[in-house]
């Protein structure tokens, strides 16, 4: 919210973009489901609650490159700064599960900033983990039947 | 407002200058987008240009038809024989060349009259909306670079046709923090589907940012500078268009202001009590709502003050749940029977009734029970 401008609020945006905006994904399956793509949506769901672009404050949680995670939180009373208003923390790959989310819950909920989003962000860090982890190869079948029987053989000769 | 918020103003390297201006009235100026949506939709239909099929397509026959009693149908025929022509029916919006239904004529309405106040009230409107990064960013700008919003650069960029190469067009809005901005609309440079593409509008991309300048002090040089980058718009600051500040409807231009159009614009515009200097009868239109954050309101100790407290328990009644059994669940059963707190701690249920033998009733009674 731009708390320098009397005309505008969170709530004004949130009325002003709801039906359409460049984050909005609109889809006629899963009985027309409404998603977001803001980098500021912990939950990737549009609604006031977590559009992230309309409130002041906002926590993002994202996959970083190298295999880490980023988060993001908005700075509140920065908003007509577009370049200073987000603060970053990176966490690498090798850092602990449980430090990340200590890192991002705090984040999240101290400071009176969004305890509301504190789960959900949690919840949005575990997931990135599970879908970083590498996928082990699935292990060579065993031969069964007539070719086990067919295998051994050619062992014992 | 106490005091009028300011805008510094970047120089031509990105970095702020020192120099600050007064925020113009017209970024207070109320955000209607039901107003934007509805004049921009006027407006946008008058750069059409009439078209309509020939008025003698299909009509070019002199069939008349055959009338009943000849077991066709009594649409017009063509006349005459000797051609595979004859005898076919004609006219009809049903027939093999016939006439289209309903043939489109050049006469049709295609411009639409929107009332002066009603525009200037839109594109105040749509200035206002422009200096909100949140619907910057909600329209698709790409804005995360730059420094502040709304985006001056200083008009000494510009003096004595300093820009006049798209080369330092592309340099300046690149150090300003729109390089972003740039990239995501070459990049967005799509085929058109359809016949537009034989039409003159072959591609389709993103609109990028709308340079705003000043043509008395700034020059028209800068024009000519950025007209060749794609997505780029420029305007004059005494002809903005709300085409180029709501495209589509949608609130939210990314604009990037000459200071001195910046500051041009209080006279452009006025202000909500002194009328514009260069529109006539003009005065900005006012808020409804002198402060337009709902939660403060609601939260304010002035709307809590007179609020009747709340109906009904501070514990909400759970539906739906499952029925506990009070004699297995103690919790339950003091719920209903608080006395069964004292009853099981006093151990009623467990004491014997001490109270010996019962006395052997008086001589009295037992003679009144048999009447002797």
């Amino acid at each position: 919210m731009a708390a320098e401008r009397s005309n505008v609020s969170s709530d004004l945006i949130w009325q002003l973009t709801r039906n359409q905006n460049a984050y909005l994904v609109k889809r006629n399956s899963g009985g027309g489901v409404q998603l977001s793509r803001d980098p500021l949506n912990v939950l990737n769901k549009h609604s006031f609650k977590y559009a992230g672009y309309s409130n002041t404050k906002a926590v993002g949680v994202q996959a970083a490159e190298n295999g880490g995670i980023v988060a993001i939180t908005k700075k509140p009373g920065t908003a007509q700064k577009p370049a200073q208003s987000l603060a970053t923390v990176a966490y690498g790959p090798s850092a602990s599960n449980r430090k990340v989310y200590k890192g991002v819950a705090d984040r999240t909920a101290k400071h009176s900033y969004r305890a509301d989003l504190r789960e959900e962000a949690v919840a949005r860090v575990s997931a990135l983990r599970r879908a970083q982890k590498t996928k082990k190869d699935t292990p060579a079948r065993k031969p069964r039947g007539a070719q086990a029987r067919k295998a051994a053989e050619q062992e014992s000769a | 407002m106490a005091s009028r918020p300011t805008v510094s103003i970047a120089s031509a390297e990105g970095k702020p200058t020192g120099a600050t201006a007064p925020l113009p009235a017209v970024f207070t100026a109320p955000i209607r987008p039901d107003i934007v949506q509805q004049v921009h939709t006027g407006l946008a239909k008058n750069k059409r240009q009439p078209y309509a099929v020939s008025e003698k397509a299909g009509e070019q026959t002199s069939a008349e038809s055959w009338g009943t009693g000849r077991a066709v149908a009594r649409i017009p025929r063509v006349s005459g024989g000797g051609t595979h022509r004859a005898g076919q029916a004609a006219f009809g919006n049903q027939c093999r060349s016939g006439r289209m239904f309903a043939p489109t004529k050049v006469w049709r309405k295609w411009h639409q009259k929107v009332n002066q106040g009603q525009r200037r009230f839109a594109t105040a409107s749509a200035l206002a909306a422009s200096s909100v990064p949140s619907l910057l960013f909600a329209r698709g700008h790409r804005i995360g670079n730059v420094a502040e919003v709304p985006l001056v650069v200083d008009s000494k960029t510009f003096e004595n046709a300093a820009i006049t190469k798209t080369k330092a067009a592309v340099a300046l809005l690149q150090a300003v923090g729109a390089g972003q901005e740039l990239v995501k609309v070459s990049k967005s440079r799509k085929l058109r589907a359809g016949k537009g593409k034989l039409r003159n509008r072959r591609f389709r991309q993103r609109r990028g940012p709308l340079v705003v300048y000043n043509p008395e002090t700034d020059g028209k040089e800068l024009v000519r500078a950025f007209r060749n980058i794609p997505g780029v718009e420029t305007s004059s600051v005494f002809a903005l268009n709300l085409l180029q500040l709501a495209p589509g409807g949608h609130l939210g231009r990314f604009i990037v202001w000459t200071s001195s159009a910046f500051e041009a614009l209080d006279t452009v515009y006025g202000t909500t009590t002194t009328p514009s200097a260069l529109k006539k009868d003009f005065l900005l239109p006012s808020n409804l709502v002198a402060n337009a954050d709902l939660a403060r309101l609601i939260n304010s100790s002035e709307i809590q003050s007179v609020l009747r407290a709340p109906k009904g328990e501070a514990r909400t009644k759970r539906a739906n749940v499952q029925k506990k059994n009070p004699l297995r669940n103690k919790q339950v059963m003091l719920r209903l029977n608080p006395y069964a707190a004292a009853f099981s701690k006093e151990k009623l249920g467990q004491k014997t009734v001490d109270g010996g033998k019962p006395e052997a009733p008086s001589a009295a009674f037992i003679n009144t029970l048999y009447e002797e």
